[in-house]
């Protein structure tokens, strides 16, 4: 009896230690053959989406919901690789100074049968600038005449409706007119907000429209089965006016939020494409993988400063971007690929060759702490005992602290303060409180002309967080969005970027680098499934090869 | 007893009225913008016309007022961040979900571990009692996020024996209603042999069995039954512990669950969702205790009577 417990409680012990052993041992050999590869007949595409989906394309505010409607409705232009528009459902389009005439298709129907008209985009575009549904991107259309008086009505709003400039003059002509000449608004409008949506159908059920049985789409996929926060399916609409071009017959997508779980899931052949929810911390092992992709995005990321009464002086400002090693905190903690910044405009901005013909002065992508020394000693007033701002989450707390140790090679002690997003944000105002020295934070571009990121810095803008406020400048970005020829906008682009990272620049910000989105994709697929510069995906290019 | 029913069910409205107003103040007080969805700042006309929308440009107690009376009327409000769905879509859609996921959790605890613990107890001092104390221990300080990625790596990844995530099918159910039950197994193993050890001691036991019944029924029928008091005691508390926990697990195994709507709820400052859940929350919890005071009044004839 004795003897036999004894050998029973060996064997569950070394059972239990031969478990933790394995578990503590680390990451070894992953093989990828868990039986992913989708049939090369089999046009299906498994997707893990990462976040919940909102088909409204008017209240779709993120990147996944994007994804989503840009794919089951029909916008008029797309972008291409260069990120110029073509058409889509405009055939054409006929641009006037203020005035925008869109020709469009003939023919195209709404998955229910009903025709496509020029009624159904301006039906759309006046209501996502209603009080009513108070869109977050309805500021998109603010570029309309009439637009932001509508957005902003309290009552009485039908007669602000009518006043709207966008007019279906027949079934294949849509008229714009805008408030000054905005060369960008064209590719501007291959937003997902400027989709159409079908107006009998919101009529009838409401806020309860994109139910999957009742919804009605335009666009080369169609909502097959939608199950809230869990899946979607969609299924090639056979009878859009391209299908025969489509060769991806159904999309199975479903949300896994959590990256690791996300991993985990492509790896066990559960999904074949993720949605850029990689984990930070496994990105190195990843990047080694021949699932792994990246594609760069129309973004900067930064550090900007408190400058009207915390660091008041531009050599400290100056000095303290120069000792920044930009490559080396992308190597060892984002470790993503992103490219070192030289500049507030990203890369991949139409212009930006023109716009910053050389690299600021200030932004070395390896950092130069002798030139940064030199400066800081030139600084009058300098602040030698900050404070940094950022918000959770990884890598955040550790580039604040690489950037904290670069600093202190300059004399500057920093301690660093971690607030949660909401807090954070509200906490940063504008106009930011006395706390608040040097903060975190990103821009990410809505369209594809530097007038997005460079009207950030205007004295009033609600995304300028620094206190940086120079009326020359603000004339100079009211004088570009007159400006309708690129060459001559581009130069005066120039001179806005000269003024924020240039040689005799504020440097209200210290630019970082230009983000990147990085995705794992089984290699089925990879050729085809694509992530654009502003994180847009086009399913009629998607082909699954066997 | 059915007046203590009574009376216990009509203390649950003082007891909402205060999680309600706790959870209001409590909200408002935490800053922050629900309808700012990215670092982007939501211009003036859009805030204003989502506030006005919500009610949230009410005075404080206007707001507070709409919200009992939601509350008590069953209509939970809309959503500020989901548009086109209503609290009561949310709780209806995901809350069986978590529901179920807590009671097979419950279900593992209570197969695995109660017998857990009667073998301990029975085979006191040897190596069953060890390893299985042993592997209690293991269950109850292991954090349970942490067994779940490890199930996920090895039965799912690895052995490919069942999927990764989802909630589809019973293959599905398996791995997070295990890893979210393992403390409770480990703590109802712990309770139940404790608690068997010292009624083992007892001195009917010993005149059972001097009275020649078999230990089976010695066990089954006299033993067992006084030593479950403890743990049925403890379910009540073990179910906060549950209700946290399936956040975590839901988020893991991705499981469209009402706890992951919550944590994101709090973060994108979602008030009715948070509101909603809360009280939903609340409502349980008072009712499972009720539960268990029911069973006890069962199991244990001598509190019955202590009951006016």
């Amino acid at each position: 009896m004795l003897s036999r417990n004894r050998w029973l409680s060996a064997l569950l012990l070394s059972f239990v230690a031969v478990l933790l052993v394995v578990g503590c041992g680390g990451g070894d050999d992953e093989s990828d053959d868990g039986g992913g590869e989708a049939a090369a007949a089999d046009q299906t595409l498994k997707w893990g989406l990462g976040a919940e989906y909102n088909l409204d394309p008017g209240l779709a505010t993120d990147t996944t919901s994007a994804k989503l409607v840009l794919n089951i409705f029909d916008p008029l232009v797309k972008l291409d690789d260069e990120l110029n528009a073509v058409p889509s459902m405009a055939d054409s389009w006929d641009v006037n100074g203020k005035k925008v005439v869109y020709h469009l298709k003939t023919g195209a129907k709404w998955s229910n049968g009903d025709p496509v008209t020029a009624k159904d985009y301006e039906y759309a575009w006046k209501r996502a600038l209603s009080p009513e549904l108070a869109s977050d991107y309805s500021y998109q259309l603010y570029g309309i005449k009439g637009g932001l008086e509508y957005n902003s009505c309290e009552k009485n709003c039908a007669a602000l409706r009518d006043k709207v400039a966008v007019k279906a003059t027949d079934d294949k002509t849509l008229e714009v007119t805008l408030t000054s000449t905005q060369p960008w608004f064209i590719q501007q409008s291959a937003h997902s907000v400027f989709l159409p949506v079908h107006q009998k159908t919101i009529d009838k059920f409401g806020e309860r429209w994109t139910r999957p049985e009742n919804i009605v789409t335009n666009g080369p996929f169609k909502v097959e089965a939608a199950q809230p926060s869990a899946s979607i399916t969609l299924v090639k609409d056979q009878d859009w006016r391209d299908a025969a071009d489509v060769k991806l017959e159904r999309v199975e997508g479903r949300i896994i939020v959590d990256g690791t779980t996300a991993v985990q899931s492509f790896e066990a052949g559960e999904v074949d494409v993720l949605d850029e929810q990689l984990p930070a911390a496994e990105t190195p092992r990843l990047k080694e993988t021949p699932e792994y992709e990246l594609y760069p995005g129309l973004g900067t990321s930064y550090y900007g400063f408190n400058v009207k009464e915390n660091i008041t002086d531009v050599n400290q400002r100056r000095a303290m971007s120069l000792a920044v090693d930009r490559q080396s905190i992308i190597d060892n903690i984002t470790q993503a690929n992103e490219k070192p910044a030289d500049s507030f405009t990203p890369e991949g901005m139409p212009g930006k060759a023109e716009v910053v013909p050389e690299a600021s002065p200030w932004t070395p992508a390896a950092g130069d702490i002798e030139m940064a020394k030199e400066y800081m000693a030139k600084a009058k007033n300098a602040k030698k005992k900050i404070t940094i701002y950022s918000n959770e989450g990884a890598p955040n707390k550790e580039v604040a602290e690489a950037l904290q140790s670069m600093w202190k090679q300059i004399g500057i002690d920093s301690s660093i303060k971690i607030l949660e997003w909401q807090q954070f944000l509200e906490f940063l105002g504008p106009p930011p409180p006395k706390a608040v020295d040097i903060y975190r934070l990103g821009w990410v571009g809505d369209f594809v002309d530097d007038i997005n990121f460079l009207e950030l810095w205007t004295c009033d803008s609600g995304n300028n967080n620094t206190g940086f406020c120079d009326k020359e400048y603000d004339a100079l970005v009211a004088k570009a969005k007159n400006t309708p020829d690129n060459d001559a906008r581009y130069a005066i682009y120039k001179q806005l970027e000269d003024k924020l990272t240039g040689q005799n620049g504020a440097l209200p910000f210290i630019p970082l680098w230009y983000i990147t989105y990085p995705n794992l994709e089984r290699e089925s697929v990879k050729d085809t499934f694509s992530i654009n510069l502003l994180d847009q995906v086009d399913l009629t290019k998607v082909e699954i090869k066997g | 007893m059915t007046a203590f029913i009574i009376r216990r069910l009509l203390w649950t409205i003082p007891v909402l009225l205060l999680v309600i107003f706790l959870t209001f103040v409590l909200m408002r007080q935490i800053e922050g913008n629900p309808f700012r969805r990215t670092s982007r700042a939501v211009s003036p006309a859009v805030q204003a016309n989502l506030e006005r929308k919500f009610n949230l440009d009410e005075p404080w107690y206007v707001q507070y007022a709409l919200y009992v009376k939601g509350v008590f009327t069953l209509d939970l409000g809309p959503s500020l961040v989901t548009r086109d769905r209503t609290v009561n879509d949310i709780v209806k859609e995901h809350f069986p979900k978590s529901l179920e996921l807590g009671l097979l959790a419950f279900v593992w605890a209570i197969v695995i571990g109660i017998p857990m613990g009667v073998i301990a107890a029975l085979r006191q001092n040897t190596a069953w009692d060890y390893s299985l104390m042993f592997i209690s221990n293991v269950g109850y300080a292991v954090p349970s996020f942490l067994v779940a990625t490890l199930l996920i790596y090895y039965v799912s990844l690895k052995a490919g024996l069942l999927p990764t995530n989802g909630w589809e099918g019973w293959k599905y159910k398996i791995l997070p209603s295990f890893a979210l039950g393992l403390l409770p197994m480990a703590y109802f193993a712990r309770l139940v042999r404790g608690s068997m050890l010292e009624t083992l001691q007892q001195d009917y036991v010993r005149t059972a069995k001097a009275k020649g019944l078999r230990r089976r029924r010695i066990v089954m029928v006299h033993v067992l039954r006084n030593s479950l008091i403890p743990a049925v005691t403890a379910m009540a508390p073990l179910l906060g512990f549950i209700i946290t926990g399936t956040f975590v697990i839901e988020i893991i195994f991705s499981i469209p669950g009402i706890g992951r709507y919550f944590v994101t709820a709090i973060s994108s400052r979602d008030y009715s969702v948070v509101m909603g859940i809360t009280v939903l929350t609340s409502v349980i919890i008072v009712l499972a205790n009720l539960v268990v005071d029911i069973l006890y009044g069962i199991l244990d004839p001598r509190t019955r009577d202590a009951r006016t």
